[in-house]
């Protein structure tokens, strides 16, 4: 009886997360027997309205995805001093990610901050978990990382384009 | 002032995690060190776990579920074990009767070696000392000896618990390693999470390697010291390869102790010692030339003074076992130190 309990509570909670990660770009590429293998290695973490999930400068080993909750991402002027300034950048709902460069680089400092605006759960998934999905299933590892490589791919586009564009308005500026 | 009374109340509800967290794992050390055959148990379970997790990491690889690989692997592991018993078995029983036999005159061999030393220093230092070490080193040779073979059915009766928990212990934590390292890092309070997670997987990366190293070292010194020994026709070469390999464990002390019983044979059954010690040295410069430099230097970077503290301080609270643990216990220190002041020096940065 207990181990019936205990199996169908731990196989909501799996079937749960196999459903959210199906629905994510990142894990498009994976069917749910991938990603049930792909759960063995993922983080669920709760937090409370208030509790910081990073703090900016920090060093960071992972990314999140937010299953149930609100972030608040921002950055602060100076987060270990006594005085800062935050500067509120933008709200992350269910469904979104964070933190995705911390997976791939190492000792990648945070930009910025993330904080719990209400109750949240999250999925993380950390480099050394990453690495060991790689050793057990190479396959599933290879096509989660190359979903990776297209949002950082997708990411650094954007950034160029914003770089040409404010090199433009500087010309324009001096001219 | 609401939110500095929200901040308070997330600090202490994180107190409280992390003080739960905490018992939990005192809770297990003490269990593992007051509950009878616990330590040695986890301990050869911890063994068997790192040997045979890169096998089942290669089925998981074709595809197949942890599970199923676990089970076929160990299956494999179990029938290759039993083989091994079966076909060596006669020849070290055969031995252990021989040596049983022959011990008296070893013993009595030593004695007389030691009083023959003793007599040469008493002439070029041109005094008489009364030290006496002969029938010091005959007494405790008997009392060794006669421990040895009488409580040899007593131990391995003793050790039978150790030797089926271990492999129980070890199967899930094979099977189900994920989920409990999982459970247990559910617990951590998430300020702490990131740096937790991150120890975990450098202390078992590093036990891992340490472990495999370790026991292929052993195997390899312990296969040259046979070949070695049955080429120049030494007798008990099976019971001192095994011996070789055991103390090749202990670094730099193993490797002298695991030859001191053979050149005693050879200095008593008035034989050279050179091929002996050709043995021993060849396996010896085979493992520092080519097994350390390869497997085993990268793995554990402790300075040696700090490797002989470790294996006085591991032989003072826990004998034999405590030498052998010495080393991965001082890594395990190491590791954690290290990350835990990276964390608070660079993490907070």
């Amino acid at each position: 009886m207990i181990n019936f309990l205990w199996d169908n509570m731990f196989k909501r909670r799996k079937d749960s997360q196999v459903e959210f990660l199906s629905k994510n770009f990142f894990f498009k590429n994976l069917n749910p027997v991938d990603l049930k293998k792909v759960t063995q290695f993922i983080h669920v973490r709760h937090y409370r309205p208030g509790e910081l999930l990073f703090r900016q400068n920090e060093i960071g080993i992972g990314m999140y995805f937010i299953l149930k909750g609100r972030i608040d991402i921002f950055t602060e002027s100076n987060p270990n001093g006594d005085k800062t300034e935050s500067l509120f950048i933008t709200r992350l709902e269910a469904g979104d990610h964070m933190g995705e460069i911390a997976l791939i680089e190492d000792n990648h400092r945070r930009t910025a901050s993330a904080k719990a605006t209400m109750e949240t759960t999250v999925l993380g998934l950390f480099q050394p978990d990453l690495k060991r999905l790689l050793e057990s299933y190479p396959d599933i590892g290879a096509r989660l990382l190359l979903q990776i490589a297209k949002v950082l791919g997708r990411r650094l586009s954007e950034t160029a384009i914003k770089i040409t564009s404010l090199k433009k308005q500087v010309e324009r500026i001096k001219g | 002032m609401n939110h500095s009374i929200q901040e308070n109340r997330l600090k202490r509800l994180e107190i409280y995690k992390l003080i739960i967290f905490l018992s939990i794992i005192t809770s297990g050390l003490v269990i593992l060190l007051k509950v009878d055959n616990m330590m040695l148990s986890f301990l050869l379970a911890f063994v068997i776990k790192y040997s045979l997790s890169p096998i089942i990491n290669l089925f998981e690889r074709r595809g197949i579920s942890t599970e199923k690989s676990t089970l076929i692997v160990f299956a494999i592991a179990f029938t290759a074990f039993c083989i091994l018993i079966y076909w060596v078995s006669p020849f070290i029983s055969a031995q252990i009767k021989a040596f049983q036999s022959e011990v008296p005159r070893y013993i009595e061999g030593t004695k007389s070696l030691i009083f023959d030393i003793e007599s040469k220093i008493e002439v070029l230092i041109n005094t008489s000392i009364e030290l006496n070490l002969g029938a010091q080193a005959e007494g405790l040779m008997i009392s060794w000896t006669k421990s040895i073979f009488e409580d040899l059915p007593n131990f391995l009766s003793k050790s039978l618990t150790t030797l089926l928990l271990a492999p129980f212990f070890a199967y899930f934590l094979l099977k189900d390693g994920r989920s409990i390292s999982k459970w247990l890092l559910d617990l951590v309070p998430n300020s702490f999470f990131e740096l937790v997670l991150s120890l975990q997987h450098q202390i078992n990366d590093q036990m891992g390697q340490f472990i495999r190293a370790r026991l292929l070292e052993a195997t390899i010194v312990g296969v040259l010291v046979w070949g070695g020994l049955s080429l120049i026709g030494f007798p008990f070469s099976h019971l001192l390869a095994i011996f070789a390999a055991l103390t090749n464990l202990i670094p730099y002390l193993g490797p002298v102790i695991g030859a001191i019983p053979a050149i005693i044979i050879a200095l008593i059954n008035g034989v050279s010692i050179f091929p002996v010690i050709g043995v021993y040295a060849f396996a010896q410069l085979m493992d520092m030339l080519f097994i350390i430099p390869l497997v085993v230097a990268k793995i554990v970077n402790l300075h040696p003074i700090t490797v002989v503290i470790a294996i006085i301080i591991g032989a003072q609270l826990m004998g034999v076992v405590g030498m052998l643990v010495s080393i991965p216990a001082a890594s395990v220190i190491k590791v954690t130190a290290h990350s835990v002041y990276h964390h608070l020096i660079n993490f907070r940065a």
